[in-house]
């Protein structure tokens, strides 16, 4: 029997609606196999690739280069040889009738909310159908839920996905003074509280990850699994510095060089990555927030947080993944992960893979989820 | 995040910023109600909407009208600046600018320089511009040429309503003296706008699209014709990037040049007549510092060089056109 994929234009990011074909990296009949970069497509925020959903060959170029289509739209055909041109032309048919009856690309995304806390408020972007559990996505240190550009949309077309931006971050409002990793914690779990009452899997990237450790901690018998991205908190070493010259740069250019450090190819860094980062922390209170959370991750010394002992004695599956070209909080010593942690190293990555392999990162989300 | 619009945006930095500093005054035209209100305070929130609720807040102490006189009120406002008051004064529309030229031009501009810098006048200067309102030829000229061309003068040009409150409020707090100016045609547009406060520092360009094909500046409501532009060009396989200098005094010249290098093509956008414009500046200065990093001739979109005409249909010529903007974009792509 044949077996015939479907390459589309995917969905990154809620506001996405249409994407242009910039680069096939397979010619027609070349051969392509499960997760390779085939196709290079750009949006008006963000170019990046398409990866292979299937093993077989690169049967047909519907999409040509330069062309501009809308999320969901057929771009290629992947197919083995036992299928027939015939076939071929039937599914592609087939697909152009399946094309806006409104069910394409979705991935059930919605307008964010903001949900009221003590202290402040929260902002959360739900996405994906009902259900009783839910998967909440936590970002990192400066980062914001754009974060998950390629991973909520994919993840949410199979559960329920809510990310959320950390106090201080993105649309949620910030919090400084005393304890404020504490408060940072309560104001999440009230948060999501609110939003996602069933069993949650955690999937949390570096200062999120403490966070997530935390509340993992907290409601051991609510998380059902936890996924953490190059977290925070299993060593010592850090790059204190981009703590340092992220919370000083004001400015576009000087944020840009900042973030760059971020991934192992910096062309992934977009102007509107820049200008959202830059809204956010232009907002009155937020540098003391960004700074006090800073105070709470690192100091002269190293890491701050330590999430080891945390980790080891969690009940549910614990999946670390970790870009093995990470600058910001390098790979911890194989004695500094806990045993129960599955580590998987993901490589030519930086300290972003959600962005950088976004789909090695979406399938061990959803294996992590899988064993809980 | 909150939509608002441009209006919406503007009265909440001027509200966040009164009540934070108690030496933020306005005044200007018809601000608490004016002529042929029939004594009704604050009947329009001001000729555009833009000041509504700052009377009740604030009183009649701080939220000042004016008679017809720009010159005296420009004038009281840049010695209320000297002496310590950081006055909004609020012209209705920017063509009257004319009649305060030496106010602004031979005074405010140049007290801190004529002072060795010992001389503060922050003084906010607000005004409307721009073509489309069918308001006539003296009450929809694009100006800011004429403030960019004088030292010692911040000009501010918002396009969209997060970047009017954060650049509002920047320019309340800066010492210099700035002339803000707001189209007309922008005050209904909605987007984003944080409610908390937030300031945008002058000489920052805005990346509003990145592309590769071809650069688009644009200033002002040129923002729009040239993301309009973009989208059409996007559908023909061009990839065109826009910037929005924000500020034409003090200008970002390294994100200008960094995108000419990086693209080689580069389409200007100016609601402003071409002669001696910022247009044809920001082209002046690409010609001098990519040459050669250019691939074809910079184009210039801009209103031809004349009034604004009063007849509908020639006043919606007048104005560049997202058409003209790929027509000029294709032809430097496809050359």
């Amino acid at each position: 029997m044949s077996s015939i994929e479907a390459v589309t234009v995917p969905k990154w990011g809620m506001t996405m609606t249409e994407g242009k074909i910039t680069q096939w990296m397979v010619g027609e009949g070349g051969p392509v196999t499960r997760g390779q970069e085939i196709l290079e497509i750009e949006t008006t925020k963000v170019t990046n690739v398409v990866e292979a959903a299937a093993t077989g060959t690169l049967r047909r170029i519907v999409l040509n280069e330069g062309t501009t289509a809308p999320v969901g739209a057929l771009a290629g055909v992947i197919a083995d040889e036992a299928a027939t041109p015939e076939e071929i032309d039937a599914f592609i048919a087939s697909y152009a009738d399946r094309l806006g009856s409104g069910d394409e690309g979705e991935g059930g995304a919605s307008v964010p909310r903001t949900i009221t806390v003590d202290g402040g408020t929260v902002n959360v972007l739900e996405a994906g159908p009902e259900s009783d559990e839910t998967v909440v996505l936590l970002h990192g240190f400066g980062g914001d839920l754009s974060t998950w550009l390629f991973n909520q949309s994919a993840l949410a077309e199979k559960m329920r996905v809510v990310a959320v931006d950390l106090p201080g971050h993105g649309a949620s409002s910030p919090i400084a003074g005393e304890d404020v990793f504490l408060k940072i914690v309560a104001a999440v779990e009230a948060a999501v509280d609110a939003v996602a009452p069933g069993k949650l899997h955690l999937v949390a990237h570096s200062f999120g990850g403490a966070v997530a450790a935390a509340i993992a901690t907290n409601r051991p018998s609510r998380v059902g699994s936890l996924t953490l991205i190059a977290p925070i908190g299993l060593s010592r070493q850090m790059s204190r510095d981009f703590l340092v010259d992220f919370i000083a740069a004001e400015r576009r250019r000087q944020l840009s060089s900042v973030l760059e450090r971020l991934f192992a190819d910096p062309s992934k860094i977009t102007s509107d990555m820049v200008e959202g980062t830059l809204r956010f922390k232009r907002l009155e209170g937020v540098p003391e927030a960004l700074s006090a959370i800073a105070d709470t991750i690192a100091d002269d010394s190293g890491q701050v947080q330590s999430i080891g002992g945390q980790l080891k004695d969690l009940p549910c599956p614990v999946t670390i993944l970790w870009g093995d070209r990470d600058e910001i909080v390098p790979l911890p010593q194989s004695t500094e992960v806990p045993a129960n942690a599955r580590l998987r190293i993901i490589p030519d990555v930086g300290h972003m893979p959600q962005m950088e392999a976004s789909s090695a990162v979406n399938d061990a989300i959803l294996e992590t989820f899988q064993r809980g | 995040m909150a939509q608002k619009s441009f209006r919406q945006a503007l009265n909440e930095a001027l509200h966040f910023e009164m009540g934070r500093d108690p030496r933020v005054i306005m005044m200007g035209e018809d601000l608490t109600g004016g002529a042929g209100a029939n004594g009704v305070k604050d009947a329009w929130g001001g000729p555009f909407g833009v000041t509504r609720g700052l009377l009740d807040a604030f009183g009649p102490e701080r939220i000042r009208d004016t008679p017809i006189s720009e010159a005296a009120f420009i004038g009281a406002a840049a010695g209320a600046a000297l002496t310590g008051l950081r006055p909004i004064a609020e012209i209705m529309f920017v063509d009257f600018a004319g009649v305060c030229l030496d106010q602004i031009m031979n005074q405010a501009a140049k007290f801190r320089y004529m002072f060795g810098g010992r001389a503060k006048t922050p003084l906010v200067i607000r005004a409307t511009y721009g073509a489309g309102s069918r308001s006539g030829s003296q009450h929809t000229q694009a100006l800011y040429p004429i403030f960019t061309h004088i030292p010692g003068l911040k000009v501010v040009i918002p396009s969209t309503p997060y970047d009017a409150k954060g650049l509002l409020l920047q320019a309340i707090r800066d010492d210099d003296p700035v002339i803000f100016l707001e189209h007309k045609m922008l005050y209904d547009t909605v987007g984003d706008v944080p409610d908390g406060a937030y300031t945008i520092p002058f000489g920052e360009a805005r990346v509003a699209r990145d592309g590769k094909d071809v650069l688009i500046i644009a200033i002002g409501r040129m923002v729009q014709v040239a993301e309009e532009a973009a989208r059409k060009l996007a559908s023909e396989g061009i990839s065109a990037a826009i910037i929005d200098p924000r500020t034409t005094s003090p200008l970002d010249e390294d994100t200008l040049l960094d995108f000419t290098e990086t693209i080689g093509r580069v389409v200007i956008v100016d609601e402003a007549n071409p002669r001696c414009s910022v247009a044809t500046d920001i082209s002046a200065l690409l010609a001098d510092k990519c040459f050669d990093a250019l691939k074809a001739p910079i184009k210039l979109v801009t209103a031809p060089h004349a009034p604004v005409p009063y007849a509908p249909n020639l006043e919606d010529a007048y104005i560049p056109s997202a058409d003209a903007v790929v027509k000029a974009a294709t032809s430097i792509v496809k050359r």
